[in-house]
């Protein structure tokens, strides 16, 4: 390796004598070496699983709520006097006056209610979601039918009116020991404020993870929730965006095209184009309660692992570089004497820290992107997280950014552990140190 | 021409001040080649240190070429990568570099191109007799060429002053006769004064003049030092 070095012609000077110096101790430096490989493999791995734990739940959250939700001001943390006394009016002309825009995929309403579920012999809570069909299509893989299909489309031939279609979370149909093809009557109190019911055709069954929700929820269409609560409004408008990325970007457009419809209704007389009611915008993340906690809680375990690999590496460092430097006092002395800078001679061990620092990370590096390939092939299942039932498959996504930040973290801790060593070597008497054994 | 006046150490050892030496005058002329003499402790090494700015903590004033030697470390290393070259009695090599980056290495530091550095270490490696071995490294070299590489290495940025230390004591007396010729002639052909400590009767009787120390002392200035006693 040091003729590999020696026949590099334009390597630069202080590179190569950077290179030749590690490999007088060659163990001690592959060591170096392996232990910043091993903190940067297991930092970007332990990274690169927050980042896609981060992702799916980004996405599943997204697509379960909508990537915005517009609803009435309040409406997420006031509780509604009567059902849908906080939904929205019109919900048809709003959608029209929004859908133009280029990052939207669709807008989906949404009715949320409550109520008792029967079988006709047991009766049980349930909280249940009215929405159209094609929210299916927005959940995509994230929503995991486990027997039957999603709602149909209503204005589809093959839909029967007179079996207007439920789908059950998986462990309220085994609690009232229902399957696909099953009716089960919902009662429900109206806006009015009256009671009343309407059996359901038991169309699929489904799981969110959650057993709690699993327990109580049900989807029927919006047509029927809205038969059912006797009214026309609907609780929420769902906006699915084709990028999550976007989501900042049309919630400030949604926002000023919204707040200029509002202040012309409050000006002239009402348009198709005008609000009838003020309308607040909630981004997915508002209501990512799950998401932000979990991340919340890997960025702590996260920084407090990168922080221990970090000491790691510098102790690491800081050893193998004092004893490069104790062992080269000598050199430090006769490079001295000829009358070189004491930051020049600092240089020259910086130079090596930072060539230890890049090789182990570029080989930490390596081996992260080659975990990363591996999982895709090799099906590893993880526990279900805290309060889901469900386990997902290990996968860890490889980040150019997660490698380049970590590589300048471990480079600079690297530099560090030199730069304390080297300035102890340098300090010392230039007659002490060439007569040093 | 470098001229020291009253130069004083002491070193303190504990509670106790040894002095190493006791108000040291004289003065050495441009490429004269000088011996250090003394018996171990006499303060050889110590005005060594002094002479060749490696050592900035005495009493008393040097100048060098009419400039007062400074006590500030960085000047120190200005003055020492400019004006100094130095000869070890292990030789100092750089391990990693070949003797001709080895030879360069003070024109590097003196801010001289990648080819000029080459080009004069090339000619210093060809005046000390190793122009065939500018690729090897110290350890593929024997201790005489060593010192030679070394010899090259002090003289090739043109210093005004070398100081070496015991050049002889780790050769054996062939590659020591190659070693003080090769000094001799380079000092003397370039006009560089030459400070050499030495135990090397060999050594002190081809110098032009020799300066012999005792108890941190000045005892002697005759050029003819075959009478000394060499004890250590």
């Amino acid at each position: 390796m040091g003729k590999l070095a020696a026949r590099l012609p334009h390597f630069p000077v202080s590179l190569r004598f950077a290179w030749l110096n590690l490999l007088r101790n060659g163990r001690r430096s592959l060591l170096s070496i392996l232990i910043i490989a091993i903190a940067v493999f297991a930092l970007t791995s332990a990274g690169g699983f927050g980042l896609y734990t981060y992702e799916s739940l980004k996405e599943s959250t997204a697509r379960d709520t909508g990537h915005l939700t517009l609803s009435q001001p309040g409406y997420f943390t006031r509780d509604e006097d009567m059902p849908l006394s906080n939904g929205l009016d019109n919900s048809q002309a709003l959608i029209k006056q929004i859908i133009a825009d280029d990052a939207i995929r669709s807008i989906q309403p949404r009715i949320y209610l409550s109520g008792l579920v029967s079988n006709g012999s047991k009766s049980t809570i349930f909280m249940g979601t009215g929405v159209n069909d094609r929210e299916f299509d927005m959940k995509g893989p994230f929503l995991d039918i486990r027997a039957g299909q999603s709602l149909s489309d209503v204005t589809s031939s093959r839909y029967d009116p007179a079996k207007p279609q439920v789908m059950l979370g998986v462990d309220l149909a085994r609690n009232l020991k229902v399957d696909v093809g099953d009716w089960v009557t919902l009662l429900a109190t109206t806006s009015d404020g009256a009671l009343n019911a309407f059996d359901f055709n038991v169309r699929g069954i489904y799981s969110t993870g959650v057993p709690d929700l699993d327990k109580r929820q049900l989807y029927i269409h919006i047509t029927s929730a809205q038969e059912l609560l006797a009214s026309d409004k609907v609780s929420t408008l769902s906006v699915f965006l084709f990028e999550t990325a976007q989501t900042n970007a049309v919630h400030q457009r949604l926002s000023q095209q919204l707040h200029q419809r509002l202040s012309s209704s409050d000006q002239l007389s009402k348009t198709s184009d005008q609000l009838s009611q003020p309308i607040e915008i909630t981004p997915w993340q508002d209501r990512a309660f799950f998401y932000n906690k979990v991340k919340d809680l890997y960025d702590r375990i996260f920084g407090i692992m990168g922080t221990v690999m970090g000491l790691v590496v510098f102790v690491a460092l800081f050893n193998t570089m004092t004893m490069t430097v104790t062992e080269r006092t000598r050199e430090i002395g006769t490079l001295s004497a000829l009358g070189s800078y004491p930051s020049e001679i600092v240089r020259g061990f910086l130079c090596e820290a930072g060539l230890l620092a890049l090789i182990g990370s570029m080989l930490g590096a390596v081996s992260n992107a080659l975990m990363c390939v591996l999982l895709l092939f090799v099906d590893v299942q993880m526990p279900p997280p805290p309060g889901r039932s469900e386990g997902y498959p290990l996968n860890i996504y490889f980040s150019f950014e997660l490698v380049a930040f970590t590589t300048i973290g471990v480079m600079f801790i690297c530099l560090l552990a030199a730069l304390f060593s080297a300035r102890k070597g340098v300090n010392k008497p230039i007659t002490e140190a060439l007569i040093y054994v | 021409m470098i001229r020291f006046n009253q130069i004083q150490k002491t070193y303190q050892l504990g509670n106790q001040s040894v002095p190493a030496l006791q108000g040291i005058d004289g003065h050495i002329q441009k490429g004269d080649m000088i011996a250090l003499c003394g018996p171990s402790g006499s303060g050889k090494s110590t005005l060594l240190n002094i002479l060749g700015l490696l050592d900035m903590d005495y009493q008393g004033e040097i100048t060098l070429d009419g400039k007062v030697y400074p006590t500030e470390r960085l000047a120190a290393a200005k003055v020492r990568r400019q004006k100094l070259g130095f000869v070890f009695q292990r030789f100092n090599l750089v391990p990693v570099m070949t003797a001709l980056e080895n030879v360069a290495y003070p024109l590097h530091l003196n801010g001289f191109s990648k080819q000029q550095q080459d080009e004069l270490a090339l000619q210093m490696l060809e005046k000390v007799g190793l122009a065939d071995f500018t690729q090897h490294r110290p350890d593929n070299l024997s201790g005489g060429q060593q010192q030679r590489v070394a010899i090259a290495r002090a003289l090739v940025h043109k210093p005004t002053l070398v100081i070496a230390d015991e050049p002889t004591a780790s050769l054996d007396s062939q590659s020591a006769n190659v070693v003080i010729d090769i000094m001799k002639q380079l000092g003397h052909e370039m006009g560089t004064t030459f400070i050499v400590a030495t135990h090397d009767p060999r050594m002190a009787t081809r110098c032009d003049r020799s300066i012999a120390l005792f108890d941190g002392r000045l005892v002697n200035h005759a050029s003819d030092i075959r009478g000394m006693s060499w004890a250590s």
